[in-house]
């Protein structure tokens, strides 16, 4: 086990720019998501860091070794693949072994019939079906040992790539979107499985997906990638509360912020023609724009937007309602508690407010304006 | 049962006689012929014949000319297939792991297996030639150089060449050389249509798995892929090879080589039965033939049940 770090990992495909200086440090015993919409470069990234692709500049070092011009097979880590990538002739046992065969037996003692007759064969042998054992009894799937792959359900087929990648001791486990083919019943499941196995083993996880949830549940830090980019990469609450990145705060989060347009005059935000109690020590501007959370808003008597809901989710424990504001093109999603169920209704006009410490104030440029607002500042009525 | 469920079946049959009709005439009923008159001594013309029972298998089994003719037969069958079974894999690899001109070399090594065997034939009689031949005369040239040490060279400079067709040492090998040269490039296509189910992904894994030499990437993931090809192929090339003919009436009309080394199953039955009119005997060789060919195919059955993988 030992930490990874990636040094302005840079990659082109003729001539297009995918990954554009990628640095990051992950500790040892660490679990790390990129996360980000498809064709942002996260897979690729992971394939760099795997060694199944080459940068094209940049460094990698893996626990202070770096890597780079480093081999694959030869780069000691873990691979779980979107597809399984299981050997369909092999059964459950026979691929679990794979990787400790290819790495503790010599060709010869790997030979069909004659290689059993080679000195050390048959005590490593017996090693290894140990180590397929325990792995599979981790995992939960001692009884499939005998099967084909052929023959397994979706998830059991991920728990054998899994088996795969744990069974020997890597410098650190790389999954690409291990879930992204099972239902959405089974997804939970797994999801909470590997979070466990995670804290089990303590080894380094990397963990690409672009379901933001999973990375959400399971990290303990999220790289939220784009054209890539790392925008932002810290623990899963930082990512949601306090993001660096308008395409981060939208990235992440269902549903998804409101993005409201705002203005700077006079030291003081504008929303709509209205004067926020929000300290803006910043010039006149127009093109700004504030993020609020469906949970920052609460139905108010003195709101500062107003509208007609256009579109209720019951969740059950909670309401998502959808207010079609005048002068607004999307519609704003808040979330009401069930106990104001009495209050909305479809077509409803109601009015929302929010705690300006709970807007979340961007540049024109996207990047996150963060201003102090004093504490005491008195709640949007 | 009820009468609709009756009337169904009844259309059932109706439906499939036409099939099963022609089946039985066009399939069956020659076979079953054949298989009779394997044991008589008809002879086409004849207006009877006897019963001879067992007697031509057992000329089958004891003469000598038949002896040869299985010689001839299985020396090709066994060169022939796992050669051009071997090249065809070797070059359809080789080619998937080209960049460029893919297509150029596939379609170079297909060349020999959409031109007319019988044409080819011609032209390999005249390169052949002991004398005038493109082969010996190529060979000559190397008299007089450093490449004389080779004995083969050594001694058909001091002596001659090779008659190569007039040879019986060489002519069954200069056909197998001529049916793997044919043969190869329509498995090297089979291989190559296999070759792209290979999932790519399942490299990738080889890899991280710690297979480091294209050996133990092929013997772990490639090979067990191409499995059902391979099954394919072999009993293909098998009845391919069983049926060798052209060449072989093509070089030798008389007589299937000099000394019948060359005087494989499918020229005998074309000699015996044909050329001779004993139907008797060719029937015979025929169902024999037919046992070797159904041999395979059952083998070809048992191995895709048992032992190869699928998906």
């Amino acid at each position: 086990m030992s930490g990874l770090n990636l040094r302005e990992v840079k990659k082109d495909f003729g001539g297009t720019p995918v990954l554009k200086g990628i640095s990051l440090d992950i500790a040892d015993g660490e679990f790390v998501s990129l996360v980000g919409p498809s064709g942002c470069g996260k897979s690729t990234l992971l394939r760099i860091i795997a060694g199944l692709e080459e940068q094209s500049s940049g460094h990698i070092l893996i626990g202070d070794q770096d890597v780079s011009g480093v081999r694959a097979a030869d780069r000691n880590l873990s691979m779980v693949f979107q597809s399984y990538a299981l050997y369909p002739h092999l059964s459950v046992a026979e691929n679990i072994a794979v990787p400790l065969k290819m790495r503790q037996m010599s060709a010869w003692q790997r030979l069909p019939l004659i290689g059993g007759l080679m000195p050390g064969a048959r005590d490593k042998k017996a090693q290894i079906g140990q180590a397929v054992m325990s792995a599979a009894e981790t995992l939960e799937i001692a009884a499939l040992l005998d099967r084909k792959p052929g023959q397994l359900s979706g998830g059991q087929r991920q728990r054998v790539a899994l088996g795969r990648a744990l069974v020997r001791e890597p410098a650190a486990f790389l999954l690409d979107e291990p879930l992204s083919n099972l239902d959405a019943k089974l997804r939970v499941q797994t999801r909470s499985e590997i979070a466990q196995l995670h804290r089990r083993l303590g080894a380094t996880f990397i963990y690409v997906t672009h379901d933001q949830v999973e990375a959400m549940t399971m990290s303990d830090r999220i790289a939220v990638m784009m054209g890539g980019e790392i925008l932002q990469c810290a623990p899963p609450h930082i990512v949601y509360d306090d993001p660096d990145d308008i395409r981060v705060a939208e990235f992440i989060g269902s549903p998804k912020i409101n993005i409201l347009p705002v203005e700077s005059r006079g030291g003081a935000a504008i929303l709509m023609d209205q004067r926020l109690p929000m300290a803006l020590p910043l010039q006149d501007q127009s093109d700004l724009r504030m993020g609020l959370r469906p949970e920052a808003l609460h139905l108010s008597s003195h709101p500062v937007l107003s509208g007609t809901v256009v579109h209720m989710e019951n969740l059950g424990s909670e309401i998502f309602a959808q207010l079609q504001v005048p002068g607004l093109y999307d519609p704003v999603v808040f979330r009401a508690d069930p106990s104001e169920r009495a209050r909305l209704a479809m077509g409803a006009e109601v009015g929302l407010g929010f705690e300006p410490t709970a807007a979340l104030l961007f540049g024109a440029d996207g990047r996150r304006l963060r201003i102090q607002q004093p504490a005491s500042q008195p709640e949007v009525a | 049962m009820s009468s609709a469920t009756k009337l169904q079946q009844r259309t059932a049959w109706w439906l499939t006689a036409p099939a099963l009709f022609l089946m039985f005439v066009i399939l069956l009923v020659p076979v079953i012929v054949a298989g009779v008159l394997s044991f008589t001594d008809y002879s086409l013309g004849n207006s009877s014949f006897e019963w001879v029972g067992a007697k031509n298998y057992d000329r089958l089994f004891s003469r000598s000319t038949y002896e040869k003719m299985f010689v001839a037969t299985f020396t090709y069958v066994l060169t022939v297939v796992p050669i051009s079974v071997g090249l065809g894999l070797g070059a359809a690899l080789l080619i998937n792991s080209l960049v460029r001109f893919r297509d150029l070399y596939k379609t170079i090594y297909f060349l020999p297996v959409m031109a007319t065997l019988l044409a080819m034939a011609i032209a390999w009689e005249f390169m052949l030639h002991p004398s005038i031949g493109m082969v010996n005369r190529t060979l000559e040239m190397t008299c007089g150089t450093i490449l004389e040490i080779i004995p083969f060279l050594a001694n058909g400079c001091a002596d001659q060449f090779p008659l190569w067709l007039g040879d019986r040492d060489y002519a069954i090998w200069v056909i197998c050389f001529i049916g793997i040269w044919q043969g190869f490039g329509f498995n090297m296509v089979l291989y190559l249509a296999g070759l792209t189910s290979v999932h790519r992904e399942l490299y990738h894994a080889a890899e991280m798995d710690g297979a480091k030499s294209g050996w133990e990437r092929f013997r772990l993931v490639t090979w067990p892929a191409l499995g059902p090809t391979t099954v394919f192929v072999v009993t293909i090339s098998c009845i391919r090879a069983f049926q060798v003919f052209d060449t072989i009436e093509a070089f030798w009309p008389q007589g299937g080589g000099p000394n019948k080394s060359a005087y494989v199953m499918m020229f005998a039955i074309f000699e015996k039965g044909v050329q001779q009119n004993l139907i008797g005997i060719g029937s015979a060789i025929t169902m024999l033939f037919l046992v070797f060919v159904m041999f395979l195919t059952l083998i070809q059955r048992w191995l895709v049940e048992r032992k190869v993988h699928y998906g």
